[in-house]
Formats: C-alpha cells, structure tokens, sequence
C-alpha cells in the first residue's frame, strides 16, 4: 500500500493511517469496501447524513476501480488506505488500471438523458464530487488512485 | 458482503399500480426491475408507484436503472412516483435531479394522496 502517486499528508501535516484494506474485483464488493471505511472511521464520530455520503463515494470510487481498472478481475484487487488528520479524512482507492484513469467524463444531464441524448449511465464521478469535499484522481503505468477528501471540522456532530 | 438481489413485486392500491421494491438496486437489478415494471405497465395505469422502503442500497448503476424506467414512463405518459427512500437518498435524486421529474414522497399515504387518485 506505499508509494502512493498522490499523498495528501504533505500537503496537510500530521495524518495518521487508520486501516489499510483491500477487497477482489467482484461485483457488489463495493459494499464491502464501504462498510470497511465506515468500520475504520467509527472513532472520529462521523455519523447520519456525513457518514452517508462518505459510505456513497467509497462505493462509488471502489466500483469504478474494480470496472475500469481491475476490469473485475476476482484475482486483482483494490487496495483502499483510510487515513486521517485533525482536520480532514482522506481515503484513496486505488487499481492496478494503466494509463488515464477511466472516469465518465461527461457531466450527466438527467433531461439529456430522459431525450436518449446522453447515456443512461454515467453518475458516478458525479455523485463522488457531491458526497466529499474534495477529489484527486491521479495514476501511472501501473495505478490508478482517487484520493476522497472529507474536512472533519463542523463534520462530528452528526447530521447534515 | 452477499448481494441483497433485487426483489419487486407488483401490486394495485386504490387504483395505483405499485412496485414494492426489497434489496439492493444496482446492476444485479436489472433484469427484476425491468420484469416488474412491464407488469406494472401492462394494466395501463396513469400512475406507477416506486416503494423504495425495503430498499437499503442504491448505485450509480441503479440510479441508471431509475433514469431508464423514468424515460419509459414519460415516453407512454405515465407519472412515476417514488416513496420511501431514506434521507440519504432522497438527497441523492435531489442531486441527480430525478426529484425534478418524478414526485417523491415520505410514505405510500402522501404519495398516494399527491396523486389524486386516492
């Protein structure tokens, strides 16, 4: 789980790492991997509505790793570090995918959608940037990885 | 983690074909959902009712899933109606903007009554 293209602990001071993971490329297998990242955040008190949408774009990160990058490969895996500081969360997911990491770049337009002019897929990039504060996706010729921000200041209380 | 498959099943309320929805909506529910709806449709109704209550999961695929549905209705002028989501994912087709296209309810009463056909 080292060598990570992208490492949010130089950018923000001291993180600590609070589970390393990982889960095979199977359909479904998101629900493992999110239910995993809510198990190792259980200490920092996101709960309702945050922890939510945190569990959401862990799904959503894991399940476009184990499509697009491990092409659901049972054999290959998605490795997943869940690390925090005072002040922010962050979990990267990461693939054994080459090259640009392959997200559907288009921004989904529901009125497109319901015309037949865009597909229906495609929401999954999109919900992630709605559900966490910030996002990194980064790669090389042997990884892909989305970094999932999440800021903890104002975040413990539950709720919205 | 076992997947919770899709199960739907169909039933006439006051008038309103309803789709009692149990599981997980993602790309396991396909071929379920699409069964359900067809009953759904083959009785005509104005109205199809979405019970997402047994519903505990909802991808990206599955939103997919809610969108192809969505445009069959509106292609054959029928309202989908969805209630029952938890606050989670009554936030989610907020964002998605299915909520802009298709009413969506706390339970099947409000639901029923904002239908008018109660």
């Amino acid at each position: 789980m080292d060598q990570r293209p992208s490492d949010s602990r130089e950018r923000n001071g001291a993180w600590r790492v609070l589970r390393e993971l990982s889960v095979p490329s199977e359909a479904g297998n998101e629900r493992l991997a999110m239910e995993k990242v809510a198990d190792a955040v259980r200490d920092l008190d996101i709960r309702g509505e945050n922890l939510e949408r945190l569990k959401t774009a862990v799904a959503e990160a894991t399940m476009n790793a184990m499509e697009h990058g491990n092409k659901y490969r049972a054999e290959s895996f998605v490795l997943i570090e869940v690390s925090a500081s005072d002040t922010q969360l962050s979990v990267k997911i990461t693939d054994e995918g080459s090259g640009p990491p392959d997200f559907h770049a288009e921004t989904p337009d529901l009125e497109a959608k319901l015309k037949g002019m865009q597909t229906p897929r495609g929401w999954g990039l999109f919900l992630i940037k709605n559900m966490v504060d910030d996002m990194e996706v980064t790669g090389d010729e042997h990884h892909h990885t989305v970094e999932l921000i999440l800021n903890l200041d104002g975040r413990t209380e539950g709720g919205t | 983690m076992a997947v919770r498959h899709l199960e739907a099943e169909v039933r006439q309320e006051r008038g309103v074909v309803v789709l009692d929805l149990r599981g997980e909506i993602n790309g396991f529910a396909q071929e379920a959902l699409d069964a359900a709806y067809a009953e759904a449709e083959s009785n005509d109704p104005e109205v199809i009712l979405l019970n997402f209550e047994g519903v505990d999961y909802i991808n990206s695929t599955g939103i997919a899933l809610i969108v192809g549905l969505l445009a069959k209705a509106r292609l054959s002028k029928r309202r989908l109606v969805a209630y029952g989501l938890s606050d989670h994912y009554v936030e989610i087709f907020e964002i998605t903007r299915l909520s802009d296209f298709m009413g969506v309810f706390p339970d099947e009463e409000s639901a029923m009554s904002a239908t008018s056909v109660s």
